[in-house]
């Protein structure tokens, strides 16, 4: 019995490497996909939208609720580039050289627990795995009014070898709808001092808009932490579209019987590409073919110190109202599109939004 | 007959034949190396049915050694056959059963890695986001239709393709593409500047002022291919299938540089050549490049890449350190440190897809088992009888 089924198996092998081998090598096939734009602007050069190869990405991450977006942080953490998973990110400097990296991420529920995550920190800085009773007696529970924090704070050596990068990490995590990172890691004196400014910014992350103690209060509306500061006045109408990103702000217009229209905000640091292929580019979303420069009346508006270039773009069915300026290294596009109708009713409103931006 | 085929398929002498055909094939395509490079001196030599003579000749050539697929090939079936056709099953011939059973699965495995196995790079700046790994020398023919301003549809035909095919048509393009010239590699010079007769082939875009120089195929390791195609476009009627008038012929090139655009049944399609793409469901991003050298000399002594790995769907961002000997596995695909740029500002991650990359490691467990078990038996019997001797 086991001689036959040897002997078959043995076949079967034989007879499969041959079907192997008249197989199709995938270098030899078209491939069709998808790749979702990365933006409505230009991005700066060289950086890929996120992919897939069937059908455009949703990402499965969750953004900060809005109203973690109006907290105000010490002047001297540095706001960085934010990226698809970091939705707060600073830098801090010290003496010497010495830095602080600060951060903010929300992934799902599967994440890990704490104990998986404590231990992954702690292999990073070069230390032995703990017990869940070890880590009970090193968790700091921090009180907010939507629910605790288990912070944690970890010292070792540092991963990269640089004592003034790294060495040490003060990190939160909470389970609501998914799991909040909160972290601060770096040169082990200066992740010392800032501390205590970490565990506002983790208590202010987590309050409501009513904690007005990190919250900016006055203006009509403030950045997001981690990007350029900025404020403007949202004409009646207009609500809010939640933000993404790529999106800084994004609302909507519109009486619904003709329509709605969309208004974006962006912003790119470095100059967000030439003007004429972001007008050809708008031109080409509603239909319109390339122009030159000298066809595409670009009209200036002055808001305040600040001269925004300005162009109205009508298509056949759609249009496109698009004002934009550069300022301090970052590039803004604002821009309302819709249909034809519900844009020239909107148009005196985005020239009022626009004017009332101020940097 | 059949008896004398079964006794040839499974007699040891063949198997003796075939392992020094072997030999001499890993001989004579080592000192190819010197001349042809590693990856051309590997096709002609280990991937190939049979060594050729002449080499580069289209016409007439005549095989004059076996490949390396076809004396594994037959190893694997003289290998299976015998076995199949020897055995008995006994408790003292474990040994020798596993043995035979690591070295199938050894070959099973090089045929499988052979055939299936796709290695590609992935070239990073500091600070830089990638989704996508990029073949070392195959390139292909982006055709990306952008109309839609929320995504673009990318067809992409590779150069094998294009050099097989010379009317290429996909129901996701309403147009027929017609290569009329394909340059493995190629010179472009522009036509005000060449000094000879020849004329562009191409009659849109950039093309039409470009002369194209068939120049030698790029075998060395380090060598690419400068792949140019000169396609035109026909359109086809949706309803009849007609084939409508001719909207003019590109030339398409990685040397051009920015793709070409053109309107066909209301949209815009652009078309590139570009290294083939192998696209991720996840990103990684360069956080730094570290490269060491030993004090005084320019000697390599450590390279490494700390990369930042997303996957939305797997809901996973980590950090990870990839230096020499400590890749990152990640989905299927292990990611080494291959090199870097000259002055330090890229990283070159070598990406590997193989899905018999267990093979090997399973092959030498067993055929140590085999051995163990195998000279163990004889031990204990050697053993024994020098005991019962002694007493």
């Amino acid at each position: 019995m086991l001689v036959l089924s040897l002997r078959a198996s043995s076949a079967c092998l034989l007879l499969f490497s041959f079907l192997a081998a008249g197989c199709n090598r995938s270098d030899e096939q078209i491939k069709v996909y998808r790749l979702i734009k990365p933006s409505s602007e230009s991005t700066p050069p060289d950086k890929d939208s996120l992919a897939s190869t069937n059908a455009p990405v949703k990402s499965t991450l969750e953004r900060v609720p809005s109203a973690s977006s109006n907290v105000a942080t010490p002047p001297n953490w540095e706001p960085q580039q934010l990226s698809e998973m970091r939705q707060a990110s600073f830098l801090v400097r010290g003496a010497n050289g010495a830095t602080a990296d600060i951060s903010f991420v929300k992934l799902g529920p599967s994440a890990g627990n704490v104990l998986e995550n404590v231990n992954r920190w702690l292999g990073q800085l070069a230390q032995p795995p703990i017990s869940p009773d070890k880590l009970a007696t090193m968790i700091q529970k921090v009180s907010t009014p939507r629910g605790e924090v288990d912070v944690v704070d970890l010292s070792g050596k540092p991963e990269s070898g640089d004592e003034k990068t790294d060495g040490r990490i003060v990190a939160g995590i909470a389970s609501d709808e998914g799991t909040s990172f909160y972290k601060m890691r770096g040169n082990r004196a200066l992740v010392g001092e800032q501390k205590e400014n970490f565990l506002k910014w983790v208590r202010s992350m987590r309050s409501d808009t009513g904690d007005q103690t990190m919250t900016q209060s006055g203006a009509p509306m403030s950045a997001p932490s981690g990007k350029p500061q900025i404020k403007w006045e949202v004409p009646a109408g207009w609500s809010p579209n939640p933000a993404s990103a790529i999106r800084y702000a994004s609302f909507a217009a519109g009486d619904g019987s003709g329509g709605k229209v969309d208004i974006s905000v962006i912003t790119f640091p470095g100059d967000g590409g030439d003007d004429l292929s972001n007008i050809n580019r708008w031109r080409q979303q509603i239909g319109l073919a390339p122009i030159d420069m000298n066809a595409a009346n670009i009209t200036p508006l002055k808001s305040g110190e600040t001269v925004f270039a300005t162009i109205d773009i009508a298509g056949a069915n759609a249009r496109t109202l698009a004002a934009w300026t550069r300022r301090d290294g970052h590039a803004w596009f604002f821009k309302l599109t819709g249909p034809s109708p519900t844009v020239e009713k909107e148009k005196v409103n985005f020239g009022k939004f626009v004017q009332s931006v101020r940097f | 007959m059949l008896r004398k085929i079964v006794d040839l398929i499974t007699s040891l002498k063949l198997t003796i034949v075939c392992l020094v055909a072997g030999m001499v094939l890993i001989f004579a395509g080592t000192i190819a190396q010197v001349h042809l490079g590693t990856h051309e001196a590997q096709v002609r030599y280990f991937q190939s049915f049979f060594v050729w003579w002449p080499p580069d000749s289209h016409d007439f050539k005549i095989p004059v050694f076996p490949g390396g697929h076809l004396i594994g090939a037959v190893l694997l079936v003289n290998l299976i056959a015998a076995h199949a056709k020897r055995f008995q099953w006994a408790w003292r011939k474990l040994g020798i059963h596993l043995t035979h059973a690591g070295l199938i699965i050894m070959l099973a495995g090089g045929l499988f890695t052979d055939l299936f196995a796709v290695e590609s790079n992935m070239r990073l700046t500091n600070g830089e986001t990638k989704n996508y790994s990029e073949h070392p020398r195959l390139e292909e023919l982006a055709v990306i239709d952008t109309t839609n301003p929320e995504y673009d549809q990318v067809v992409a035909i590779p150069e094998t393709v294009l050099q097989r095919n010379r009317i290429i048509e996909h129901p996701s393009l309403p147009f027929q593409i017609i290569v009329r010239h394909f340059f493995q590699n190629s010179r472009l010079q522009m036509s005000s500047e060449a000094t000879g007769s020849t004329q562009p082939i191409a009659d849109r875009g950039p093309g039409a002022q470009v002369i194209v120089q068939s120049v030698p195929r790029a075998t060395g390791t380090d060598e690419q291919n400068a792949v140019t195609v000169a396609v035109e476009i026909v359109p086809i009627d949706l309803a009849s299938g007609a084939v409508q008038p001719s909207l003019g012929t590109w030339l398409v090139s990685d040397e051009l540089g920015a793709p070409q655009t053109f309107s066909c049944a209301g949209h815009t399609w652009q078309l590139s050549m570009r290294p083939e793409r192998f696209y991720k469901p996840y990103s990684v991003t360069l956080q730094k490049f570290t490269h060491e050298q030993y004090a005084g000399t320019e000697i390599p002594k450590n390279f490494a890449s700390r990369v930042t790995l997303i996957d939305p769907e797997r809901e996973t961002n980590r950090d990870v350190l990839i230096y020499m000997n400590h890749p990152l596995r990640y989905r299927g695909e292990t990611f080494y440190q291959a090199g870097f740029q000259k002055d330090d500002t890229a990283s070159i991650l070598q990406v590997v897809h193989n899905p018999s990359f267990l093979a090997p490691y399973i092959a030498c467990i067993v055929v140590a088992a085999g051995l163990l078990v195998q000279f163990g038996y004889h031990l204990v019997g050697f053993a024994r009888r020098r005991s019962r001797v002694l007493a």
